[in-house]
């Protein structure tokens, strides 16, 4: 484990970093550290870890997936449609929906990876078309409220914990196999480090690029299900604050947003950052345009700290030193 | 007087000494040759030189006046400028306007004069007799020698009174690189001083005046040219008396055919190739460069499409991509032309590159066993003595020849008993070579088939039992025992081209 932390000291420091900051946001709002609003902390950060967990492979691979704002609203609209408040049509709807995220992806990642179209023009496309879609098929109007059974997944407890921390937790250890543990892990990294380099050693190039964006489209069409019973209802607009802080997870997690690092791990701890940066920024009594601002621009810096940028200079530093 | 004089240059990168006793003298007007091991210093040595690394202690002096420039401007400033083994040219920009970066002509407006930056350039190719280049055609377009050339052309615009040639007929066919040498012997008559790296002992001795030797950070010699002998100079570079560089000859070849081609062809680079390449033979590709060697390597290896047939011991087998190449025992790997580009993850460890192909090999139930990887990797760690601290040491900070082992190890571990090797000796330093020529002859030994091209045409004919030369493409001629000469493989490559 020493090795891991060794060759990932980013994912050290993005976890040094959410630790300052939550004693810093003790300081400002006395009762933040409460159990009951850790727990609510923790809740909202798991619905940017998941979005963010798809988007740290595609990430790692060396692509981006600007598709998922829309892929999870896709889903939060059609679950609440489909089931009309019911719970048993679940049975069928999440299936069919999960299965809907990963073709969503699976179109992406054939896009890249056989037709040679740049991520960013794929999944932007595809994004727009899901927009589009989505207005067409609901008119503009509002959706049926959520069904109790995703209400509890996203708020519910068993024995004290949030259902949606357990779903993380496990999502995470499902995660990490695959990178730490996973032949997939070794061919996306090899991946991102230099394609050509992984063709000519016979790593499957495409069919890893793929995969990276089948789960990103799966994992953004899941937290929509779970967002629409966070709020209890399905609204156009739902997955726009994702896109920027799934990436922005990912990168502050310590990956290199050029891909060929990173871990999920670090992006646990990116998706907590920004969540508590949210519950911070309040507290300091600033309008709301001047909290974007300052949120923007703490984002910015944490990533530039977090980035291999200073991991460079760090190096550099040291090196005059000695 | 010396036109430049070092004493006691020292330089550290952290705990790492890169030069501890570096001394130096040269003249203008000589041919200059630094000689050395990778990592013996020479990199660091002409870094400080240039301008791009600053020195910790010691002194230089040129024209008898202390110089430490902070940058490479500063040395240019000196006239001391340097032609780069990586290649510092801009992709997107012409040939002109790479040679005349940041020195653009100017017009009385400041902005950049094309007419007169055109004037330049051609007046530049033609007083060095540069071989054919374009002025307006984009640098991304070139091959890697043509590249080379350019950088070439680019150090020699700043009109250096030393100019620095690192390693840089390594990346130039055979006719390229004469020219290159009749260039430095051409800048030296003009009284100009050429330093001049090389690994090819055959180019010293053709150009180099006087030559010193670095090892191990520190200066162990310096001679004139013509006073000293290849033996010995080998054995001060390496510190130790290496028997002979080509291991001895012995054939292995078996009458079973490992890899047969037939009317091998992809697109204009390769028409119609046919040849039999035998289980325990070393089967050398030679001639020109730009005839089809590298489209011939990668099509084989199924990097680049190809139409025709191909039978792997024996049966027909078609070859998509690499992941096809690489079947374990019945497969076919490539060591390729490009170390970094194509061979090497430069930001991942030794253990991840060495295991990228063969991951099959250490998964159980679909995880890694990282045991099972660790013992892998110490195997060919040790087969192949690759000099890194730990198995975790990034495959980027190791030198040349370390690195290319590397690559032969990955290669290795697929267990594929068909080797492509092209140019698998291309900057590394003498000591590898030899481990490299030694351990292709033992593998043929063993039954491999191996497909060997060099652009240093020694090593063809001393290691090859046979040599195919190729010509627009094609087959031109096979050379087997006494024909196998360096005047066989040029004239097969050169009179079949006068003839078509």
């Amino acid at each position: 484990m020493s090795g891991f932390l060794a060759r990932n000291r980013l994912i050290v420091l993005a976890y040094a970093g959410m630790v300052v900051l939550l004693l810093v946001t003790a300081m400002f709002s006395p009762g933040f550290l409460s159990v009951s609003n850790m727990r609510s902390t923790v809740v909202l950060a798991a619905f940017v870890g998941i979005v963010a967990l798809g988007q740290t492979f595609v990430i790692i691979g060396g692509g981006i997936d600007l598709s998922v704002p829309w892929v999870l609203n896709s889903a939060a609209i059609v679950m609440a449609l489909l089931c009309g408040g019911q719970d048993l049509p679940l049975v069928w709807v999440m299936p069919l929906l999960l299965a809907g995220g990963a073709f969503i992806g699976l179109i992406n990642g054939v896009g890249v990876a056989q037709f040679g179209v740049p991520p960013i023009i794929m999944t932007l496309a595809t994004n727009v078309i899901l927009q589009g879609l989505i207005l067409v098929l609901t008119g503009g109007s509002p959706t049926p409220s959520a069904p109790a059974l995703i209400q509890f997944l996203s708020v519910g407890r068993l024995s004290g914990f949030p259902v949606i921390a357990l779903i993380w937790l496990a999502l995470t250890l499902a995660a990490t196999l695959l990178l730490s543990k996973a032949a997939f892990g070794r061919h996306l990294y090899a991946l991102g480090t230099s394609a050509t380099v992984a063709e000519f050693s016979g790593v499957p190039t495409a069919r890893t690029t793929i995969l990276t964006y089948v789960v990103s489209g799966l994992t953004a069409a899941f937290a929509g299900m779970l967002l629409t019973g966070y709020s209890g209802q399905a609204y156009l607009g739902m997955g726009d604050a994702y896109l920027f802080t799934s990436i922005a997870a990912v990168a502050i997690g310590g990956a290199s947003i050029l891909g060929g690092s990173g871990h999920y791990l670090g992006t646990v701890a990116g998706a907590m950052v920004l969540t508590i940066l949210t519950g911070l920024l309040p507290a300091l009594n600033l309008s709301s345009g001047a909290l974007l601002i300052v949120y923007g621009a703490v984002i910015l810096l944490t990533v530039s700290i977090g980035s291999e940028t200073f991991a460079g200079l760090g190096g550099r530093l040291r090196r005059k030193e000695g | 007087m010396d036109l430049v004089s070092v004493k006691g240059l020292s330089k550290r990168y952290g705990g790492i000494v890169a030069l501890s006793e570096a001394t130096f003298s040269a003249r203008g007007g000589e041919v200059h040759a630094l000689l050395g091991e990778n990592g013996a210093g020479k990199s660091t040595f002409i870094q400080i030189l240039s301008g791009a690394v600053r020195h910790d202690g010691g002194s230089i002096l040129v024209d008898g006046q202390d110089y430490r420039p902070a940058n490479p401007d500063a040395a240019q400033a000196r006239g001391i400028a340097a032609v780069f083994q990586e290649l510092s040219l801009i992709p997107d920009l012409s040939v002109e306007q790479n040679i005349w970066f940041r020195h653009e002509p100017r017009t009385w407006l400041g902005t950049v004069n094309r007419g007169e930056m055109r004037r330049k350039t051609l007046a530049l190719l033609e007083r060095y007799d540069f071989p054919a280049l374009r002025p307006d055609q984009e640098l991304r377009r070139l091959t890697l020698a043509e590249r080379q050339i350019v950088e070439i052309a680019k150090g020699l615009a700043k009109d250096p009174r030393i100019l620095i040639l690192d390693e840089a007929t390594s990346a130039l066919p055979a006719r390229e690189a004469e020219w290159l040498l009749k260039l430095t012997r051409q800048l030296a008559a003009e009284g100009r001083l050429v330093i001049f790296i090389s690994h090819r002992m055959a180019e010293v001795r053709a150009i180099a005046d006087r030559l010193t030797i670095f090892r191990n950070g520190a200066t162990v010699a310096a001679h004139e040219a013509n006073a000293v002998s290849d033996n010995e100079i080998v054995t001060q570079m390496i510190g130790r008396h290496l028997d002979r560089l080509y291991p001895e000859r012995v054939a292995t070849a078996t009458d079973r055919i490992a890899l047969r081609v037939k009317g091998f062809s992809s697109g204009s680079r390769l028409s119609g190739v046919d040849f039999a390449l035998r289980e325990g033979e070393v089967l050398g590709v030679g001639g020109l460069q730009g005839h089809g060697q590298r489209e011939l390597f990668q099509a084989l290896f199924g990097a680049t499409r190809a139409s025709g047939a191909i039978e792997l011991w024996g049966k027909p087998t078609s070859i998509g991509n690499p992941r096809q190449a690489l079947t374990g025992r019945d497969g076919i790997a490539l060591v390729p032309e490009d170390r970094r580009g194509q061979g090497l993850l430069l930001t991942k460890s030794v253990r991840e590159n060495l295991t990228l192909s063969v991951i099959k090999r250490f998964t159980e139930n679909g995880l890694l066993s990282r045991q099972k990887e660790a013992a892998l990797v110490k195997a060919m760690v040790d087969f192949l003595r690759i000099k890194a601290g730990t198995p975790e040491q990034l495959a980027g900070t190791l030198s040349g020849g370390n690195q290319q082992k590397v690559i032969f190890g990955k290669m290795l571990l697929t267990e594929a008993r068909v080797l492509l090797l092209y140019d698998p000796t291309r900057g590394v330093d003498v000591g590898t070579k030899g481990e490299i020529f030694q351990l292709m002859r033992d593998l043929a030994a063993k039954g491999y088939a191996i497909l060997f091209h060099s652009s240093d045409m020694p090593e063809l004919v001393h290691v090859a039992d046979r040599v195919m030369v190729m010509r627009n493409g094609r087959i031109a001629a096979t050379l087997e025992g006494a024909l196998i000469s360096e005047e066989g493989i040029l004239g097969a490559a050169m009179l079949e081209t006068r003839a078509a």
